[in-house]
Order: structure tokens, then C-alpha cells, then sequence
């Protein structure tokens, strides 16, 4: 399972109020845990693994904080592209205000280059995406509050 | 590099690629002799090269045939006049693209078309360049407004490409493919390339810029910066001679049709006739997205136009963006 799927899981499941969540996909397995105090731990495990010896866990992240502001969510399956070619600079850093219209990325699908623009008026808080990931339909972009 | 007007000028005397005395250029520019020689020998920058003759003159290695909108015009035919706004041709200019990208800015109309006889910053993919040598070429830009968001017009690409492919066809040029998602090739080798710029609401309306860069004829000099296997329509009909304008009308009366009713059809319309013009599936290829890459067989394309690769393990994998090389295509 790759991260990409690991941080959306993590999302959908702080957005929502399911305290514990286990799939199976698979050989492997994960399960995400969140008790209402502290922040969500996430256990990844190779699920059967009956040669391992440790079936600790291999990675563990540490919770995000409740999304609070607006996210600008992808309106497209595609790449994600932060600057308008390579060595150019990035259309948005976090910290950066910007006015409903601006351009915060690119998103390339089919060799169509979609600059996709700011839908309110804030401060970018949050980049979530790293630029030339692949990103899926709705997958949450940037944070503006 | 910017060309001159004495340079244009002379391009234009010389055009048709026989012999004129310096004395003749010399008397119709107002300028001396010493000065033609010299405004020549400028245009080697452009990729035009000339031969000098003593006792004859001068003359281009290759005869042009320059833009004119009078004769664009005539080639169009009636569907396609009626959705043009307005045809702009362009000596030179930065990129065709971005031009139009900038005017859509500022209340350019549906049907903007953008021609050039150079580009000095051509644009490919994520900041490739595009070589655009003068006066050889097609360099083709058009703005359209879509009342959707970005969404709806997804695998407008892919049209594009079938647009082309039928001007071309038009012109008897049929030994020619599709390269997903819309690069025009020919024998493996890249004859055209598409360029699809889109802003706009998420939820619509959106304007995108469809840019194409068609090769017709490429000097040797400029093709030395050309990174990928090329090919162009000289080396593939075996005429120097290429009747650019009526191939430029021949697109137009193809490509805007395609583009105005694509938000009506979309890309279902077109998918047979793109699938019929594949030159990928079944064989062997690299995809690369970012820093991943995914090798398999190519399997053709989903009825959204996404691409199909069935990876080494038996799974198949649908892909929306990223760069294919199959071998036969060198990448960069």
C-alpha cells in the first residue's frame, strides 16, 4: 500500500468520526486507530507474514491536525504540477495569501495542462500534494484559511 | 532572435527558391549591394539557408511558401469560417500558445486563431522547447471557451489528435499515427506535436489554448536541437514543395468543427476513429510519471482515453498522464 492511499485513509477518516478502521488488501493489511484525545496512530503491517519474526510496525505517522480550512480538492485524475515548468518557481508556498482566481497548480491529464485556480480568497496553509505526484478525483490539494 | 523587415523583405523575393541577382535585391530594398550580402548571411540564423552564384545571384536551398491570410482563407471551407473570430499571422512571436493564453485574458473570443512564422520560445511539454525555425513549419494556436469546467473537456486532447491526422489524410499523407495521448507520428518517429492549455473555474466556464506544431519541412541546422526522433512531411511525401497555406486552412476546417462540438459529443465520438489510428498498442513500453515508471504492453486506451498498460504481473493499469517511450522512440 502506498503512502498516497495511507495519508487518504488517515483523511476520510479524521473528516469523519470512525474511531478505528482495519482493511485488508491483500497480503497486507492496515489499521488506523484514533482515540478522541490523542492524535491517530497508524500501524502498517505486511499482514501473513508468518516468516517474520517482529510484526511490529514499520511505520507510524504522526496524526495531522484537524483540517480547519478550506481544502481545494482535485477536479481531475492527473499530475500534479506546482510551477509552470521545471526550475520555474512555484505558483504558491505555503504562507502565501492568495485572491480567489490564482493560480495554484497544474494539473496535467491527457496532455491537457489545467491551471487549477483558487475558489476563496486565504492564506495557503498547507501544500499536500508533492509536485509530479499522480493525484486522484477529489484528493484534497491545498489548504487555504 | 527577432527577424528583420529587410530580412522579410528579402524571404519574401526569394521565396520562391530561384536565382536573384544582388543587383535585383539590392534595387527593390533601397540598399547596397554589400548590405544584402550581409542581411543574407543573417538569415542562416533562422535556419534559411542560401547558395550564391557568381554571375547568377543568390537563392534559397529551399524554395517557401510564406503565410497569407487570403490564401488561409481560401482553403477554409464554410463550417469551419463561420467559427473563426478572427486569424492572426505573426512573423514572430514568443510562443502561439502563450499569446493566446494571454488573450483569453482579456476577452479574446471563441474561434481566435493564431498563426506564426517563427517562434522564438515555441513550447512543448513542461517547458521543452519547441524548435521553430522561420517559414517552415505550421505552428497553429486556437482559443476556445468551454461553458464546463476542465473536467468536461478531458480527452479533448485525444480529438485533437484525430483532427489532425484527418487534414493530414486529406493532404494523401497516410503513413501516420497516434502516439498517446495525441502526438502525431510517423514510422516511429515524431511528425507533430499537441499542446492544450485549459483556465478556468472548476466548475466551469473554462478557455482552453490548443497549440499545434507541425513539422513540414526541418533544416538540418535546426534540427540538431531537437531531442526526440523527428520526422517531417518532406521527408515523408519526398516533396521540398509543401503547399503550407492550404494545409493550414485543410486544419482549421478540421480541428475547429472537433473543437466546437466537443463539449456536445465528447471523447466517445472519437474513440473508434483514435483507436484505428493508435501506432501503440501492443507494444512494449516505458511510462514515466514524475520520478516513477511503469513498463508493460500497451493495451490501447479506456473509453475515457485513458491510457492501458498491462504491467509484467498480468494486472492492467489505467494512466491519465505521464509520457510514453516505446521502443523505436527515444525520450529526450
Amino acid at each position: 500500500m502506498d503512502i498516497r492511499k495511507i495519508k487518504k485513509l488517515i483523511e476520510i477518516i479524521e473528516e469523519s468520526d470512525i474511531a478505528e478502521l482495519e482493511i485488508k488488501e491483500g497480503e497486507e493489511s492496515i489499521r488506523i486507530n484514533r482515540y478522541s484525545a490523542a492524535p491517530a496512530t497508524v500501524a502498517y503491517t505486511p499482514a501473513p507474514a508468518p516468516a517474520a519474526a517482529v510484526a511490529a510496525p514499520v511505520a507510524a505517522a504522526p496524526a495531522e491536525e484537524k483540517i480547519t480550512g478550506h481544502v481545494v480538492k482535485s477536479p481531475m485524475v492527473g499530475t500534479f504540477y506546482r510551477s509552470a515548468s521545471p526550475g520555474t518557481k512555484v505558483f504558491v508556498e505555503v504562507g502565501q495569501s492568495v485572491q480567489i482566481g490564482d493560480t495554484l497548480c497544474i494539473i496535467e491529464a491527457m496532455k491537457i495542462l489545467n491551471q487549477i485556480e483558487a475558489d476563496k480568497s486565504g492564506t495557503i496553509t498547507k501544500v499536500l500534494v508533492e509536485n509530479a505526484e499522480p493525484v486522484e478525483y477529489g484528493q484534497p490539494l491545498f489548504i487555504i484559511e | 532572435m527577432n527577424i528583420s523587415d529587410k530580412q522579410k523583405k528579402i524571404l519574401s523575393l526569394l521565396a520562391d527558391g530561384e536565382f536573384h541577382s544582388g543587383t535585383e535585391l539590392a534595387a527593390e530594398l533601397g540598399i547596397s549591394r554589400s548590405a544584402v550580402w550581409k542581411q543574407l548571411s543573417g538569415l542562416s540564423d533562422f535556419g534559411l539557408q542560401h547558395s550564391a552564384v557568381s554571375g547568377k545571384g543568390y537563392r534559397l536551398d529551399n524554395a517557401l511558401e510564406l503565410l497569407a491570410a487570403s490564401e488561409i482563407n481560401e482553403a477554409v471551407d464554410d463550417r469551419a469560417g463561420a467559427l473563426i473570430s478572427s486569424l492572426e499571422i505573426h512573423d514572430q512571436i514568443d510562443s502561439t500558445n502563450r499569446y493566446l493564453v494571454e488573450r483569453s485574458q482579456h476577452n479574446a473570443l471563441s474561434g481566435a486563431v493564431c498563426f506564426a512564422e517563427h517562434q522564438t520560445a515555441g513550447k512543448g511539454r513542461r517547458g521543452r522547447q519547441w524548435v521553430s525555425p522561420y517559414g517552415s513549419n505550421i505552428y497553429l494556436s486556437i482559443l476556445w471557451r468551454f461553458q464546463q469546467g476542465p473536467a468536461a473537456i478531458s480527452g479533448l486532447s485525444l480529438a485533437i489528435g484525430v483532427a489532425v491526422i484527418r487534414a493530414l489524410k486529406q493532404h494523401q499523407i497516410d503513413d501516420i499515427g497516434l502516439k498517446w495521448p495525441n502526438d502525431i507520428y510517423s514510422q516511429g518517429k515524431k511528425l507533430g506535436g499537441i499542446l492544450v492549455e485549459v483556465s478556468g473555474e472548476t466548475g466551469g466556464p473554462c478557455s482552453a489554448v490548443i497549440g499545434l506544431g507541425l513539422n513540414l519541412f526541418v533544416p538540418e541546422m535546426e534540427a540538431q536541437s531537437i531531442t526526440q526522433a523527428w520526422t517531417d512531411l518532406s521527408k515523408i511525401t519526398g516533396q521540398t514543395r509543401l503547399f503550407r497555406n492550404k494545409l493550414a486552412g485543410t486544419l482549421l476546417n478540421h480541428l475547429l468543427p472537433v473543437i466546437a462540438e466537443y463539449e456536445g459529443v465528447g471523447i466517445q465520438a472519437h474513440l473508434d476513429e483514435w483507436r484505428s489510428y493508435d501506432c501503440l498498442t501492443g507494444k512494449p513500453a516505458t511510462l514515466f510519471i514524475g520520478q516513477q515508471q511503469f513498463e508493460g504492453i500497451v493495451q490501447g486506451i479506456d473509453d475515457n482515453g485513458m491510457l492501458l498498460i498491462e504491467r509484467p504481473d498480468g494486472s492492467v493499469q489505467t494512466f491519465a498522464s505521464g509520457e510514453v517511450s516505446f521502443s523505436g522512440s527515444a525520450l529526450q
